[in-house]
């Protein structure tokens, strides 16, 4: 119990930490990698709460979805690895105020709402993993399913979005002779 | 103990496995080779180059040996030498391995320097290509053996190997994980004629030590997941079920090593090209194969 | 743990013991595990005949994973440089060994000094290995430094190429830290060897420079095209924090010109040579990369020949075959050729046809060689390694073979022929791959024919494997092979004019001879020609195929002339 404790508070505070390093560099890259470790240490945390499919899940994911991210950056942003010290930081007054407020209403929340018995024993991850199986192949299935048929559409939007200005300038230009 | 057993027989692997290397490449075979050559690199000055990104730079070499020993915890040599037997252990070897890209582009980023950062990147995209062909035949995998569980894996396997149950499966997840590994011809981060060394180029004495282990590893690594995964694991007749393991294992690492030395390097296109257009493909078609068997052969 | 001594701060005495038996284990394991770079490059190495490998030195591409630098017969003044320039980048303990040719003065003294042969390179070796056993760890390693490793520094923005101070600050235009970076020219306009030249980086500066071509310069396009954008345009929407208050991407590059992708500012300029795994030795690529396409590319020389009309050509015409014939030494044969046949002419000496016959032979031969060098050079770059070990075996065994010998070899290159027919996924790497534009001019030798076929590098060596198959043929009806030797001419006066089909396309040679001494000579060759082929081929292609296409072309820097 107590070493659970431990290690969720170990790994918490990791992911803080991380997350802290995201705005304290001016690398973007390294920006990057800490926001992924930061959320690996997220996924630790999971693990150490015993649910072990989330936890690795998560900490897979991440992985490479914080490594596209970094690329994007080098191709997007014109110091990417911090070496001109470029002010990477805007609207910081509204930031801040803004994280305090969240920060805020998390506690709060967190101490105001009445989260009920501690659960004694955990299922076994086994158990968890069939029974998160059988969750998100029964009563979420539609649910899921719009989801991800969803952000499919977005994404061929997105893609649809950004091909036709370029034919339309290609068009343009062919025609400007004539 | 476990633990012990498992690391010992890993180091085991990778040293016969950098025999072997040396032997296909000088036709010389001097069992000592990989040591002298470890010891030489400790000799050697470790240099760090001109406005590196120090904490990538030093990080790389040793989060990519970590997760390609992590990579091999989930992996049983026998019923119960298994340094983790995870509930999810089929999902936790890719989560694993996922680092490894992470290493290499911290590796490719850290040093500041055009080679290697190309190559650090063109692994993304070669990640890009290999990823689902990695997920998607485990995904076959854990169908007939109904759970994610290493061990039952292997025991679903017990009449029927999966190489022959699933052989497209096989194939399609030998190729990635030689791609996984950037072995020859998939080794375009590191393209010796393309990017002289890429990721390893500004790589000197024991990082550089520490790197090609931590490779090394990696192929011992997916080798033991091939074999987990679709030959049976340690299920075999007369030996000890360690040994076998351990004979499948190696037997599939060197053929990794060798397939290269007879092949040109891929074209980065090629590669992400045939992944999508057949590979993917070629997956689900295997999915709803080994769905349908499993649903009619009792 | 470097060789720097390190026992003044190891405290106590017996610690100090333990720590030299380590560091004997240690110097017998770096004499054990010899790695070398080959200076010019390996096929210079294969085409004296030295067999690397089987001496015991591990052959390696890179200076960071050398601990021997071997140097292969005279270097050209700026290949010298080049070699200082790796030096520095290797790791120490690392020694030089000097094979044939003058030590370079920009090196330190080499560790050892041997002939061009086989067996003096095993001896020296040898010699090295226990060198290096006993002294590793010397407390003699002192600094290595040349001149060519000085660079001024200096500080440019990493948005305003046009700020460059000599102190660091910050841009007067945005605001941004200048970065620091080498000065050195980039204008390609020279010769100046790269130093540690040129890097216009922003975020990449470092200090690994590829054989001698140091810093990737990361610049942004700006950097091409100082005339091209408004940088009023940046100084509005660039820093103007408190109206915008942020900076914000879209409007800083609004003016700056697109590559292919769309994207401003990822191009970065990256030196590829003069010594480089994936091509010969000697030739400088320089490519101007967009992520890992090419943006622009352009090839230079620095082992390139002087055209002959630099005055005092006073030269002895044995002398002056010699000098021709070392210059070139990826086809040596063919140029010692060539210069007999214009003296020879010049001096108004009748053919012969049994020596005529005889020159064939070794011609012929030396072309098959020469297409075998290309084929393991192509095995480097393609991280091909069967064909690199096959085709450099058969290299040595036919250089200096028999008649008789080279029939008997004609099943291995048939073999070796179909085994590359039926590579899986060579066609796919070359077809397609490095294809001329139409209308390509100067073209010679095996790209010629070629460019009447596909035009592509499958075609290329399709073309020099039927290239090799007919030569054998040639050599089956000349009989005994002969080497060029210069007849007498004694102290004729003339001009003379010859040509020879190298194995890399047409050489011509005009000299114009005075008692027997060559006043005045001039060029050409196939390979001044291809060189300018470079820049077109590259241009718009994924780096990989961009260097397997200048690989097609088979340039031996050495036949460029400068």
């Amino acid at each position: 119990m107590y070493a659970q404790a431990f290690f969720v508070a170990v790994f918490g505070l990791a992911a803080i930490g991380f997350g802290v390093v995201v705005f304290r560099t001016s690398s973007m890259v390294r920006s990057a990698l800490a926001l992924l470790f930061s959320q690996t240490a997220v996924g630790c945390m999971f693990l150490a709460m015993q649910t072990e499919f989330l936890g690795v899940l998560q900490i897979m994911m991440m992985a490479t979805e914080m490594s596209i991210m970094a690329i994007f950056m080098v191709m997007f942003m014109m110091d990417p690895g911090g070496m001109g010290g470029m002010d990477m930081t805007h609207q910081k007054r509204f930031s801040i105020g803004a994280g305090v407020v969240a920060a805020g209403v998390t506690i709060v929340v967190a101490f105001w709402v009445d989260w009920g018995p501690v659960t004694v024993e955990a299922p076994d991850a086994a158990m968890q993993t069939r029974a998160l199986g059988m969750e998100l192949l029964g009563r979420s299935m539609l649910i899921f399913e719009t989801a991800g048929v969803t952000i499919l559409t977005a994404m061929i939007a997105a893609t649809a979005v950004a091909i036709p200005v370029q034919a339309r300038a290609n068009k343009g230009e062919m025609e400007s002779p004539e | 103990m476990t633990l012990a057993i498992v690391l010992l027989a890993l180091l085991a692997s990778v040293w016969l496995l950098a025999v072997t290397e040396g032997w296909t490449t000088t036709g010389r075979l001097r069992p000592a080779a990989p040591l002298l050559s470890g010891l030489a690199h400790l000799g050697r000055e470790s240099i760090v180059p001109r406005t590196p990104d120090r904490v990538f730079f030093e990080t790389a070499p040793v989060l990519f040996l970590i997760v390609a020993v992590l990579g091999a915890a989930v992996l049983p040599l026998a019923p119960t030498l298994v340094i983790a037997d995870l509930a999810t252990g089929a999902l936790f070897i890719n989560a694993a391995l996922a680092y490894v890209l992470v290493a290499v582009i911290m590796a490719g980023w850290g040093p500041n320097g055009a080679y290697a950062m190309i190559g650090g990147w063109r692994f993304l995209g070669q990640l890009i290509a290999y990823a689902m062909l990695i997920v998607m035949p485990i995904t076959a995998v854990a169908m007939r053996a109904e759970s994610l569980v290493t061990t039952v894996i292997v025991g679903s396997q017990g009449s029927l190997w999966n190489i022959v149950y699933q052989p497209l499966g096989f194939m399609l997840f030998f190729i990635a994980a030689m791609a996984l590994a950037f072995r020859a011809p998939f080794d375009l981060p590191i393209a010796a004629g393309e990017l002289g060394g890429g990721v390893d180029a500004e790589y000197t004495g024991v990082r550089l030590a520490v790197l090609r282990l931590a490779r090394l590893t990696l192929v011992v690594t997916l080798a033991s997941a091939i074999t987990v995964f679709y030959l049976g694991g340690w299920h075999g007749p007369l030996l000890p079920p360690w040994a076998w393991s351990l004979i499948k294992t190696l037997a599939v690492a060197v053929s990794m090593l060798l397939v290269g030395r007879y092949l040109p390097r891929i074209r980065e296109a090629d590669l992400m090209r045939w992944c999508w257009t057949l590979g993917i493909p070629l997956a689900l078609l295997n999915i709803i194969v080994v769905g349908v068997l499993v649903l009619v052969v009792p | 743990m470097t060789s720097a001594p390190v026992m003044t701060d190891t405290g106590a005495r017996r610690r100090q013991k333990r720590f030299a038996v380590l560091q004997k284990w240690i110097s017998r394991a770096l004499a054990r595990s010899l790695s070398c770079l080959i200076v010019p490059g390996p096929e210079v190495a294969l085409a004296h005949g030295l067999d690397v490998t089987a001496a015991g030195l591990r052959i390696t591409g890179t200076p960071r994973d050398a601990g021997v630098l071997l140097i292969v017969g005279d270097l050209p003044e700026k290949m010298t440089e080049a070699a200082a320039v790796l030096y520095a980048q290797m790791p120490r303990p690392r020694a030089i060994l000097v094979l044939g040719g003058q030590i370079p003065s920009s090196l330190p003294d080499a560790d050892a000094v041997a002939d061009l042969s086989q067996e003096a390179l095993t001896e020296a070796t040898e010699r090295l290995r226990r060198a290096l056993a006993e002294s590793a760890f010397a407390a003699s390693t002192e600094d290595f430094d040349a001149a060519v490793l000085n660079a001024r520094i200096e500080y440019v923005c990493p948005m305003h190429p046009e700020v460059v101070q000599d102190e660091p600050g910050s841009c007067p235009k945005c605001g941004m830290d200048l970065v620091a970076r080498d000065a050195g020219d980039d204008s390609g306009a020279g010769d100046m060897i790269p130093e540690h030249g040129h890097d216009h980086e922003h975020h990449h500066d470092h200090e690994h420079h590829h054989g001698g071509a140091p810093g990737h310069s990361e610049h942004d396009h700006s950097g091409h095209d100082h005339a091209g954008h408004d940088n009023g345009g940046n100084e509005h929407s660039g820093h103007d924090h408190d109206a915008m208050g942020f900076m914000s991407m879209v409007e800083v590059t609004r003016d700056l010109p697109r590559s292919a992708d769309g994207l401003a500012m990822d191009w970065i300029e990256v030196p590829f040579g003069p010594v480089f795994p994936g091509l010969p030795g000697g030739l400088k690529l320089t490519l101007t990369l967009d992520g890992d396409g090419v943006t622009e590319g352009r090839a230079r020389t620095l082992v390139g020949m002087a055209n002959g009309d630099d005055g005092n050509g006073q030269l002895k015409a044995e002398t002056f075959v010699e000098r021709l014939a070392s210059a070139t030494p990826l086809a040596p044969v063919s140029y010692r050729l060539l210069a007999c046949l214009a003296i020879e002419r010049a001096a108004g000496v009748e053919d012969d046809p049994a020596t005529a016959r005889a020159r064939a032979g070794a011609l012929e031969r030396e072309r098959i060689a020469s297409h075998l060098g290309w084929l393991a050079q192509s095995g480097r770059q393609l991280g091909f390694a069967w064909l690199t070990d096959r085709a450099s075996t058969l290299q040595l065994g036919i250089q200096n073979a028999s008649q008789e010998k080279l029939i008997e070899l004609e099943p291995a290159l048939q073999a070796l022929a179909n085994r590359l027919g039926r590579t899986p996924l060579l066609k796919a790497r070359l077809k397609g791959t490095g294809v001329l534009p139409a209308g390509s001019s100067g073209l010679r030798g095996p790209v010629a024919v070629a460019a009447d076929e596909a035009g592509d590098a499958w075609a290329r060596l399709w073309q020099r494997l039927a290239e090799s198959t007919a030569s054998l043929d040639v050599i089956k009806s000349t009989g005994e092979l002969g080497l060029p030797a210069l007849r007498n001419i004694g102290h004729a006066s003339g001009i003379g004019e010859a040509t020879v089909e190298t194995p890399r396309g047409l050489a011509q040679l005009n000299l114009k001879l005075e008692h027997g001494r060559v006043k005045s000579y001039k060029l050409d060759t196939a390979c001044s020609h291809h060189i300018g082929l470079v820049a077109e081929l590259v241009e718009g292609r994924e780096l990989g195929d961009a260097l397997v296409a200048v690989g097609s072309l088979d340039l031996s820097p050495w036949e460029v002339l400068s």
